[in-house]
């Protein structure tokens, strides 16, 4: 039982920022970034300036002088991009890890911190961030080694995403949360993330209904974070069989990043893609009301995939709506 | 038809990886790796030598070729000085082709930039 209803915590503004490729996707993006170094010497720095563009947009535009609290995470080891991006700041800063479902982890910890009067913290700033050539080097091969990818493989997306929440009132709520479990269906095999997330995205759906008592129905949409097209096929095939649930209107978020002639394989992948997609086309479309973000994290490491074991996933189900 | 020969040996071994890339999950490092061990089994046999003289050039181009210059070269070595002469050796046919990696690796890598 990890479901929380919240009262008082509102989206007050967002930032965003995509990579090269993205920027030639299905979406079009405000700020983007021109090539893989972003200007810098290393990939790395080029990740940290992006995810810096988006702290710095939000505080400038919502004139911010004393952030209470920063909570995000990214992909690489020891979520160092994060980490680095807040160095002398001088932001109380909390660092989350859960793969790809971070950026709804950090929503759902922010929002219980807002939603709860007896602490000081009533504002605070979500940050997640990706970067195609760091995550692939990090989890599968580097790109420069050559190594041929599967058809079901997903593709890292490059990008930084922010936001700004707050207990002051404005048109998009954090209305609920679920707190996902950890979900092991014994798959090894590292290009194939859309099957290991897919039955934790199944089973963070019902436990989300059930706890709050409500229909499928209730959504206007739903979609998941990065199964890919060959994960979503899974998961609306296991919701229906399991659960018997048929969403009014679902996509995968990573689906409907790219163009099919871009050689994205399965669709997109990382924490940025929930935020890119939420920022840059469901709020900016403003066509639906409410929405379940199921953002699905493959709990995939290097070391333990090189143990022989299997590799476990989380799903964290956030519910925004949006106002008029 | 010294060129057909070439083709067929290279063409096949190429193929036989391609294949093994295709379906399976190895990556190009684990195929090699195979690929090297093969050339040198194929050397102890001395099947290899057969397969050299079919196809001249053509066994020599793919990696089984590196696979059989390593026996051949730690056999020498053991018949010059005995066991200590097998490690002695065992590069040395091959040097050329693991210095030129090491130096041509580092000279590009300070020119090229990684791109997905």
């Amino acid at each position: 039982m990890a479901s929380f209803s919240y009262q008082n915590v509102y989206i007050k503004d967002y930032a965003s920022i995509a990579g090269p490729k993205e920027k030639k996707g299905k979406l079009s993006f405000k700020n983007t970034i021109e090539d893989y170094y972003n200007g810098e010497q290393t990939l790395e720095d080029a990740e940290i300036k992006m995810q810096n563009f988006c702290l710095e947009e939000l505080v400038e535009k919502n004139k911010l002088k004393n952030i209470p609290l920063v909570l995000g995470g990214d992909l690489l080891n020891q979520i160092s991009i994060t980490s680095y991006n807040l160095v002398n700041k001088n932001i109380p800063f909390l660092g989350l890890y859960n793969a790809c479902a971070t950026f709804n982890e950090a929503l759902i910890v922010l929002s219980n911190f807002i939603e709860n009067t007896t602490n000081p913290i009533n504002e605070g700033i979500v940050i997640t961030s990706s970067h195609n050539l760091n995550s692939e080097r990090q989890y599968r091969y580097p790109v420069e080694y050559g190594c041929p990818k599967k058809n079901y493989t997903t593709f890292t997306t490059t990008g930084a995403a922010a936001m700004f929440l707050t207990n002051k009132k404005s048109n998009i709520k954090v209305e609920s949360s679920t707190i996902g479990t950890v979900v092991d269906y014994g798959i090894k095999d590292v290009s194939n993330m859309g099957a290991v997330m897919a039955p934790s995205a199944s089973k963070t759906l019902h436990d989300h209904l059930t706890d709050l008592k409500r229909n499928i129905d209730y959504y206007d949409l739903i979609i998941t974070g990065d199964l890919g097209r060959v994960g979503s096929e899974i998961f609306l095939k296991l919701v229906e069989k399991e659960h018997h649930y048929k969403p009014k209107k679902y996509y995968d978020a990573s689906s409907i990043l790219y163009n099919e002639e871009q050689e994205t394989y399965s669709g997109g992948s990382g924490p940025v893609v929930v935020p890119l997609v939420l920022i840059n086309k469901i709020l900016k479309e403003g066509k639906d009301k409410k929405i379940l973000i199921l953002a699905t994290g493959s709990l995939h490491s290097p070391l333990m995939v090189n143990l022989k074991k299997s590799i476990p996933a989380i799903t964290h189900a956030v519910s925004i709506e949006v106002m008029k | 038809m010294i060129y057909v020969k070439a083709f067929i040996l290279c063409g096949l071994i190429s193929m036989i990886g391609q294949i093994i890339l295709d379906n399976t999950k190895l990556t190009p490092g684990h195929i090699t790796s195979m690929f090297v061990v093969i050339g040198a089994l194929l050397s102890f046999l001395g099947w290899y030598d057969y397969l050299a003289e079919f196809s001249k050039i053509g066994s020599s181009i793919p990696i089984t070729s590196f696979g059989n210059a390593l026996y051949k070269a730690a056999v020498m070595g053991y018949e010059e000085a005995g066991l200590i002469g097998l490690f002695n050796n065992l590069l040395s046919t091959t040097s050329a082709g693991i210095s030129g990696a090491v130096f041509f690796g580092f000279l590009f890598s300070t020119v090229s930039k990684v791109r997905d």
